[in-house]
Order: C-alpha cells, then sequence, then structure tokens
C-alpha cells in the first residue's frame, strides 16, 4: 500500500463511511470506490480498516447490512444508513466542521 | 435485548463467517473486474486484486473482534476449555468442588436459620420484622412482662403505635375431665389478630371488642395444625365446643397455616380473650391487679413514627405511672425491641450460637478457599509449558487471565450446585430431627431464595478468591523461560508457603475456637446446678380449673404429698410453684426488710418460688442456716420464708438472717431458713437472691410435684400418675418428665451450636489436613530433580527426607506462630484470664504432626526414586 495521499485521521473513517451511504445503500467495494471518487482519489480505504469499521458500525447499529443484487447480478451485502446513524452522521459532522476551524485558526489559515 | 441479539449471533458464528468471507470475496472480484476494464490481462488482474486488498485471514479476524458479542464468543470458548480441564484432573476437581460444597453448604444451612430468625420470626404474620416488642424492664435487667392494667394503659398512651396488642402464654387443659391432655395457650387481647394483620384460615379470628370487659362469649381460635389435628381439617368444625380447663368454649376459627404464637420455638395452640382468664384460671384476679405482671406488649408503628419516639413515649409513659402506682411501677422502665431480641422463647440464644458458628464457617471457607487456591497453583505451575506455547502463539496475558478465572469461577459455580443440594439435603435432614420434651419446639427452617442466593454467590465469590491468585501468576509466565524450563522454578516466589501458612494460621484459629466451645458445652454440663437431679420426676398438675377454696386445696395437698411419702421407694416428696432452668422467666417479688426503705427509693426484688415443707430436702438443696417450713396444717406458727445465700450476702450484708421479717405483697414472713444457692434460670446465670414462700401462705392450686425415688433414676411414670390418681382422683398429671430430662431441655439450645461444632471440628480438621498434604506434596514432587542431583552427588536419602520435612514446618511455624498468639489474648481476654492448656498447646501440636506427615510421605516417595530417573525427568 502506497502513503503518498493523506493519511486518514483516526476516527474519520466512521465518518466517511456514513457519509458515503447518506444517499443510497452500498456494498463494502461500492462504499471504498466512493470515498475515492469523493475524495478526488486524494484518500483511499484500506480493506484491512474498512470491513472492520463496517462491523463495529453495524454493531453500534449505526448502519444496517442486507443481502441484494449488484450491478453485475451477483449477491452482495449492502448497507444502509439507520436513523441512528443520520444522527450520528450529524454529530460527527459537527464536531469534524469544528475541529477543521480549530486546526485551520492553529495554522493561521482562517 | 443487545445481550439476546448477541446471544443469536454466537449461535449463528458459522453463517456469520461464511457471509463475511463471501463479501469479501466480492470485493476482491469486482476489483479485479475493474483491474480488467483498465486494461490488465485477467490473471494479472484477479492477482492485483487479492494484493490489494491484503490478507484476508487477517482482515477476517479484525472484522470478526468488531463484531458484536466477540467477548460471548471467547467465554464460550474459555467454558469450554474450563470444562475439558476439569475432565482432564477429576481428582483435583473433585476435592475442590467437594469440599467448596461442603463449606457453601454449612453456611447456607446456618445462614438461612440466622435469616429465618431475624426475619421470618412469625411465621403466618404478614410483614413480622415490622412487628416491635414494649417490654418493661426492672432495675436488674430483667423483663418481667406487662400487666393487663398496664397494657390498657399504655394502649392509650403509646400513640407511635397502630395498635398495641397483648398476649400471655399458658398450659391449659384440653378435653374431657377424665382424659385431659396438655395443651398450650396464649391469652390474648382482641386486637390481636387484627393488628398483627392476620386473615383466618377458616371463620374468623378474635374482634377487638371480646376483651373490652370480663365476660365475654367463651370463644377460641385454634391453630391450623390443631385444627389439622383434631379435626382433620374439617370446615364443620366452626361452631364446635371443646373443653378447655372444663370450660365449654366455641370455636369462631383457624388461624393461619403456619401460626403458632409469639414465642419463637414454642407452639400453641389455643388463642383465647385475655378476659376469659378468671373463668378459666378459677379465681384468677391478674386483670385488677398492677403486680401481676407476665403480658408481652407488641404492635407496629404508625407509618411516620420511629422506634425511638415510640420508646420516648414509653419512657414517659412508665415515669407516670411509677409515680401513680409506686407499689408495682417503682423502678420499672422499659424498652422497644425487634422482635428477634425477644427476652421470652429460644430466639435470642439460638441466634447467639447461631451468629458464631456462621463466623467459624465463614473462616472454614476461608480455609477451603486457601486450600483451593494451593491446589491450582500446584496445578498452573504443571502447565507452565502449555502457557507458553499459547503467549508464543499471540496469546495476550489477559487472556490466559480470563481463562483461568473461567476455570474457576467453573469449578465454584459447581461447588455452588453441590453447595445447595447439601444445604437443602441438610435442612431437611435437621428437620426431621425430633425435639426433645413435652413442650412442642418448632423452627421453621426452610432454605429460601435468600438462602439459596446466598449459597449460588458463595460459589463464584470463593472462585474468585481463589483463582485470582494462580490467573495472575499465570498470565505473567515469561513465555521464553516456560518454554525452555518445563517446571516452575520450585516455588523462588514465595506464593504457595504464604498460602500454607495462612492455611495453617486459619485451620488453627477455627480448631482452637471449635475446641473452646466444645470445652465450655461440656463444662455446662458438668456444671454444678447447685441441687441434685438425679433420682428426681416431676409431674405438673393445675387444679385452677376445679376451684377449691385455700382450706380445701391445702389439706388436698398435704394428704397426696403424705400419701407418696409413705409410698415405698419415694423417698421424698415436695410441690414447688415452679421448676428451676425452665424457658420462661422466673416471677420476682418486691419487699421490705424489718420495714426499712431504701434511700433512692427503689425496691429490692428477689425471685419468688412457692414450695412445700420438704421441697428442700427432695432437690438435695442444704440448709445451711436454720430450719424447713412448718407443716402445712400447722396454724400457730407466724408466715416463714426461707432466702438463699445470695440474698443473705446482697440484703443484709452477710449478716444472721434468721428472725428478719420480709415484707412483700402485703403480708409479713420471718426469715427462718437459708439454703444454699442454686441455678434458677438459666445456666452461666449469675448468683440470683430469692425468696421461697411456703404453700402454706401462698397456697397455688397449680404446680409441679416433685418426687425423689429412692433408687437412682426412676423409670417409672405411669407409677407415679397412678399413685397420684389414687390419692386423689381429681388430679391429672401432665409432662411427667424427670429433672435430668428437664434440665437437659434447657441445655439444648445452646447443644445445637456445640453439636454442629462436634461434627465440623474433625470436618475442619480433615480439610486442613488434605489442604497441607495437597500443597506440601506439590511442592515436593516439584523438586524431584533437585533431589536427583543432590542424591547423585552422595546426599542420603534420610538427609534429604529430613531437610524437606524441616524446611516445611519452617513454613508451618509462621503461619501457627501469630494465629496462636491471637488465639491466646482472645482466650485471656473472653474467658477472664483462665487458660486451658490441652486446647492451647494440643491443637498447634496436631497441627504440626499433620503437616509434619504432609511433608514426609511425598519427601519420602521422592527420596526413593532412582536418581537418574529423577534427572531424566526433566
Amino acid at each position: 500500500m502506497t502513503h503518498h495521499k493523506a493519511d486518514l485521521l483516526q476516527g474519520t473513517l466512521d465518518l466517511l463511511i456514513l457519509k458515503s451511504l447518506q444517499n443510497e445503500p452500498m456494498h463494502g467495494f461500492g462504499i471504498a470506490v466512493r470515498i475515492g471518487q469523493m475524495s478526488k482519489d486524494m484518500l483511499t480505504v484500506e480493506q484491512g480498516s474498512l470491513y472492520p469499521a463496517l462491523y463495529r458500525l453495524e454493531d453500534q447499529g449505526w448502519i444496517k447490512a442486507e443481502w441484494g443484487i449488484s450491478d453485475n447480478n451477483r449477491k452482495a451485502k449492502f448497507y444502509t444508513l439507520t436513523a441512528a446513524g443520520r444522527k450520528q452522521l450529524t454529530t460527527e459532522e459537527q464536531s469534524w466542521a469544528k475541529l477543521s476551524t480549530a486546526i485551520n485558526l492553529v495554522l493561521g489559515n482562517a | 435485548m443487545r445481550l439476546l441479539r448477541k446471544l443469536r449471533l454466537l449461535f449463528r458464528k458459522d453463517h456469520l463467517d461464511a457471509e463475511m468471507a463471501e463479501e469479501m470475496q466480492l470485493h476482491v472480484d469486482m476489483q479485479a473486474a475493474r483491474n480488467r476494464r483498465s486494461g490488465m490481462a485477467a490473471a494479472e488482474a484477479c492477482f492485483a486484486a487479492q494484493r490489494e486488498f491484503g490478507n484476508i485471514a487477517s482482515i477476517q479476524q479484525k472484522a470478526r473482534e468488531q463484531r458484536g458479542g466477540v467477548w460471548l464468543e471467547h467465554l464460550q470458548r474459555d467454558l469450554r476449555h474450563g470444562w475439558r480441564m476439569i475432565g482432564k484432573h477429576p481428582g483435583l476437581s473433585a476435592v475442590i468442588i467437594l469440599s467448596l460444597g461442603i463449606g457453601i453448604g454449612a453456611n447456607t444451612v446456618i445462614f438461612s436459620w440466622l435469616r429465618g430468625l431475624v426475619f421470618r420470626p412469625l411465621p403466618g404474620v404478614p410483614h413480622a420484622t415490622e412487628v416491635l416488642l414494649v417490654e418493661p424492664r426492672l432495675e436488674s435487667g430483667s423483663y418481667p412482662g406487662a400487666s393487663w392494667l398496664e397494657y390498657r394503659d399504655l394502649q392509650a398512651r403509646l400513640p407511635a403505635f397502630e395498635s398495641l396488642l397483648a398476649y400471655r402464654s399458658t398450659p391449659l387443659n384440653y378435653g374431657a375431665p377424665d382424659r385431659e391432655e396438655r395443651a398450650y395457650g396464649q391469652f390474648v387481647s382482641g386486637n390481636f389478630f387484627s393488628a398483627l394483620g392476620m386473615q383466618p384460615a377458616l371463620g374468623r379470628l378474635l374482634r377487638p371488642d371480646e376483651t373490652d370487659r370480663a365476660g365475654g362469649p367463651a370463644v377460641v381460635v385454634i391453630s391450623h395444625d390443631f385444627w389439622l389435628a383434631r379435626f382433620g381439617g374439617s370446615p364443620d368444625t366452626l361452631g364446635k365446643e371443646i373443653l378447655v380447663n372444663e370450660r365449654r368454649c366455641t370455636i369462631v376459627g383457624v388461624a393461619p397455616q403456619g401460626f403458632r404464637g409469639m414465642i419463637v420455638g414454642l407452639t400453641f395452640d389455643l388463642f383465647l380473650p385475655a378476659t376469659m382468664v378468671p373463668e378459666l384460671l378459677r379465681g384468677s384476679k391478674e386483670l385488677e391487679q398492677r403486680e401481676n405482671r407476665g403480658y408481652s406488649l407488641a404492635g407496629r408503628l404508625r407509618p411516620g413514627a420511629t422506634s425511638a419516639g415510640a420508646g420516648g413515649q414509653l419512657d414517659t409513659a412508665l415515669a407516670a405511672l411509677a409515680t401513680e402506682f409506686p407499689v408495682s411501677n417503682g423502678g420499672v422502665k422499659g424498652e422497644v425491641l425487634a422482635f428477634w431480641r425477644a427476652p421470652r422463647g429460644a430466639g435470642r440464644l439460638l441466634l447467639g450460637g447461631l451468629a458464631v458458628l456462621q463466623g467459624f464457617m465463614l473462616l472454614v471457607l476461608a480455609v477451603v478457599c486457601a486450600n483451593a487456591a494451593n491446589l491450582l497453583l500446584a496445578r498452573a505451575s504443571a502447565r507452565r509449558r502449555e502457557i507458553g506455547v499459547r503467549l508464543a502463539l499471540g496469546a495476550r496475558p489477559g487472556q490466559i487471565l480470563r481463562q483461568f478465572l473461567v476455570e474457576s469461577l467453573l469449578l465454584g459455580g459447581l461447588a455452588a450446585i453441590v453447595g445447595t443440594l447439601l444445604a437443602w439435603w441438610g435442612n431437611e435432614a435437621l428437620r426431621a430431627v425430633p425435639l426433645p420434651g413435652a413442650l412442642p419446639f418448632k423452627f421453621d427452617t426452610r432454605l429460601e431464595w435468600a438462602g439459596l442466593a446466598f449459597s449460588l454467590l458463595l460459589g463464584p465469590g470463593c472462585a474468585f478468591v481463589f483463582g485470582l491468585v494462580p490467573a495472575v501468576k499465570s498470565a505473567r509466565t515469561d513465555a521464553q523461560l516456560a518454554l525452555r524450563v518445563a517446571r516452575s522454578s520450585h516455588g523462588r516466589s514465595g506464593l504457595p508457603r504464604v498460602l500454607v501458612a495462612t492455611e495453617v494460621a486459619l485451620a488453627l484459629l477455627v480448631l482452637m475456637g471449635a475446641a473452646l466451645m466444645m470445652r465450655s458445652f461440656l463444662e455446662t454440663r458438668t456444671a454444678d446446678p447447685g441441687f441434685k437431679a438425679p433420682g428426681v420426676l416431676l409431674g405438673s398438675y393445675d387444679l385452677s380449673g376445679v376451684g377449691y377454696d385455700r382450706a380445701v386445696g391445702l389439706s388436698l395437698t398435704d394428704d397426696l404429698l403424705h400419701r407418696l411419702t409413705a409410698t415405698p421407694g419415694v423417698e421424698s416428696a415436695a410441690i414447688a410453684s415452679w421448676v428451676p432452668l425452665d424457658f420462661h422467666a422466673m416471677p420476682s417479688t418486691t419487699f421490705t426488710i424489718n420495714g426499712r426503705t431504701r434511700s433512692d427509693g427503689g425496691q429490692d426484688r428477689a425471685l419468688g418460688y412457692s414450695v412445700t415443707p420438704g421441697y428442700f430436702t427432695v432437690m438435695g438443696l442444704p440448709l445451711v442456716a436454720g430450719r424447713d417450713f412448718t407443716d402445712l396444717k400447722d396454724t400457730a406458727q407466724p408466715p416463714q420464708a426461707v432466702v438463699n445465700e445470695e440474698f443473705v450476702r446482697r440484703f443484709l450484708a452477710g449478716s444472721p438472717a434468721l428472725g428478719h421479717q420480709l415484707a412483700t405483697g402485703g403480708g409479713n414472713f420471718e426469715i427462718v431458713g437459708v439454703v444454699r444457692n442454686s441455678l434458677y434460670e438459666t445456666f452461666g446465670e449469675p448468683l440470683k437472691p430469692i425468696v421461697y414462700f411456703s404453700y402454706r401462705e401462698r397456697f397455688r392450686s397449680s404446680g409441679e410435684l416433685h418426687v425423689r425415688w429412692r433408687n437412682s433414676e426412676p423409670g417409672l411414670a405411669p407409677d407415679l400418675r397412678r399413685l397420684v390418681r389414687e390419692a386423689n382422683p381429681a388430679i391429672t398429671l401432665h409432662d411427667i418428665r424427670t429433672l435430668t430430662e428437664h434440665v437437659d431441655k434447657n441445655l439444648f439450645f445452646r447443644r445445637i451450636p456445640a453439636r454442629m461444632f462436634a461434627v465440623l471440628g474433625p470436618l475442619i480438621l480433615f480439610l486442613a489436613a488434605v489442604g497441607i498434604y495437597a500443597v506440601v506434596a506439590c511442592a515436593v514432587a516439584q523438586r524431584t530433580t533437585e533431589i536427583g542431583v543432590r542424591l547423585a552427588l552422595g546426599a542420603s536419602s534420610q538427609r534429604v527426607v529430613r531437610e524437606i520435612v524441616r524446611e516445611t514446618l519452617r513454613v508451618v511455624w509462621f503461619g501457627l506462630a501469630p494465629a496462636w498468639f491471637v488465639a491466646f489474648v482472645v482466650m485471656l481476654h473472653v474467658r477472664g484470664g483462665i487458660l486451658n492448656a490441652p486446647i492451647l498447646l494440643g491443637v498447634p501440636l496436631l497441627l504440626v504432626a499433620v503437616a509434619a506427615l504432609a511433608a514426609w510421605l511425598p519427601a519420602r516417595r521422592a527420596a526413593k526414586v532412582d536418581p537418574m530417573v529423577a534427572l531424566r525427568a526433566e
């Protein structure tokens, strides 16, 4: 794995996953691709982190998994944002906004 | 709900794992397809995708740990592993489970008895713990009970109580005159049942207005047991008439099941309105006499009232009564007591014994825990290689710790089950033990949820105690070292030694305590009560229902005694109002000597007995001065009294007592004799002053016949009954027993704990011996290599054995010495400086002997091993 792209800050992976599921259910591969697209390929999600994170979020009740059929007609596990997950997403977005503002202030980029 | 979901996950584990694999495979496939689209060759695309994904197995493991309920999976695995370990070491596991189970069982039985006595003192009464007793107390500290009039006064003056009730226990005659049986009853206030909140099993209970004035309808409420035994539980029982003291009483209701009256340990069957007393105890004026105490008062507090507040009201009320009625109430204070502290009944006595016993059994449990810890520690060091391998393969110390604890908890859980079964069985067995005497004892000793919870908590609790040390030690194993050296470097850590020392110390304390208990019980048994019990037969009679006047009664009594004394085989005979060492407190009497009043306004008080001439001869109580009472028919002599030595010491400053005048209860008595002190109320009581009156002046229509047989112990109860009936057909004797039996009954409640100690003493010694043996044997076994080396280098086997034994004894000594010192100090303190050499020296010697044997046997075995074998074993 190359790490020339920006490293993911601890804990932000959850936020990214929740965000990518905001509009539609998706399978694991889809989530990885979507995060790449949304960040204009600046962020890459490692599978080694993605799947444990998905299982953790599911255990916390923020997303739920269902088996469905993928675009190319294969059985795939789709993840959907739950109501609790939506609330969590809002909270995390807000705290992220605060954090980035604060860091920008410190760096004098505001 | 969450837990439930996790449990479901646990059972779908394989399915979930398959899904996970499929999901990840899909990911790889999709990546590969994408790679192909961007122009890679098929094989290359697949390979790249796999490379990019990474180590699937490792990712799966990481994902699994994020999945809910993973700790449950681990627990399940640890439990399975623990179960296997128990199966692999059946002997060791059995020793731990059984010894712990016995300890838990014994503790649970005692706990449930204690709980029953404190929290369920009155079966059949709802919320019995809320019932408080109101007890007048004399300056001497004894509780004489209240008089009926006092009860009426207090009822009005203690607003803290919702409804104050009164009761008094009495023996009664039940049935037709020629076939009378003794029954026990309580005279109660009308609000008795309603204030206790009881519901009838049949019919109705007494109404508050039924004791408003004397001479109400003759009604009786019978106990549930009595109803079943006498009337077969038939509903027709209502309205039936029964003869009580030869008076017809109508059964109006049956008390709720389990209710046996208000005295712990005793059973009462008949509950009568107190206003029937004058009719049933012919001529009794107790309802009008303030001196006539004997009623117990009880009640529940009003909402918001406190026990302290009630106590304050009682103090005020009794102070007022003391000014109003100085004769009967001078110096009478009062207390509000929780029911389990009742001065009457066996509760207090039993409670004390059981509390001590519980303390001891918890110590025993500690010994057992030390045992188990030792054994597990020994096994843990034998498992070092296994642990080393697991650590080397990546197990975290926390996982090892958890696994060991789970194993211990499993053992503890099994022990708790064994203990519960034992407790249940033991309880049933104890309930089936017949209790002695004519007084029907009965205890409610059910095992309840609290007992079960106690037992089931003790198991895991103990497991944690004994499992923690081996678990922590194993978790801290150095994997490298463990793999290189299979066996623990034989206890360079001092832990097993500390445990052995602790265990020996605990065992010493428990054994010495048990020995002391046994000893003091035996001392009580052989203690001289002051009177000579062997050879005396007792029988009680009650003619109060017949209604003789004093003159007729006296002449009948005199005639009966003369006839009995003339009978061959009878040495002497007498009658007394009471028998010493009975369960209930003796009545006491106030008096003045030579017209002197006390400067502090208080009243002198002593126990008061009524006896016939010849009583001291029958009881074997020697007169130290003066003479016995004059003949019953003698009308010339002035009223007489006999006192004991303690009376003379306390009230006459030891000066010659004869000729002094005693004024009490409106009469003047001349002291004509002094007898030796004896026991009156209980074993171990302080010396008490007593005044004996003669039946001549203080005639009673009831009493206890005392007959001394010529040939030591009489076995002729029917003969006595026949003799008495021949002398006077009106008299039916009840409750015929020897004085020895009677005295033993007093000892009965002391004996329950003492017997338990007799059984537990050897058990404790056995557990301690097993523990010491197991630990020492394990320690020696681990030193096989060292022994082999030493033997190979030329040490004699004798010397090796000697050294091992000596080393073990040194460890034992470290435990014994401080514990012995503690025991020594406690003994000095508790027993007033009287030391018991056999116990103080014998018990430690016994333990040392056990320890020496426990070290010697395995040491000898180790020393017999061929050095080459021992060395190769490594």
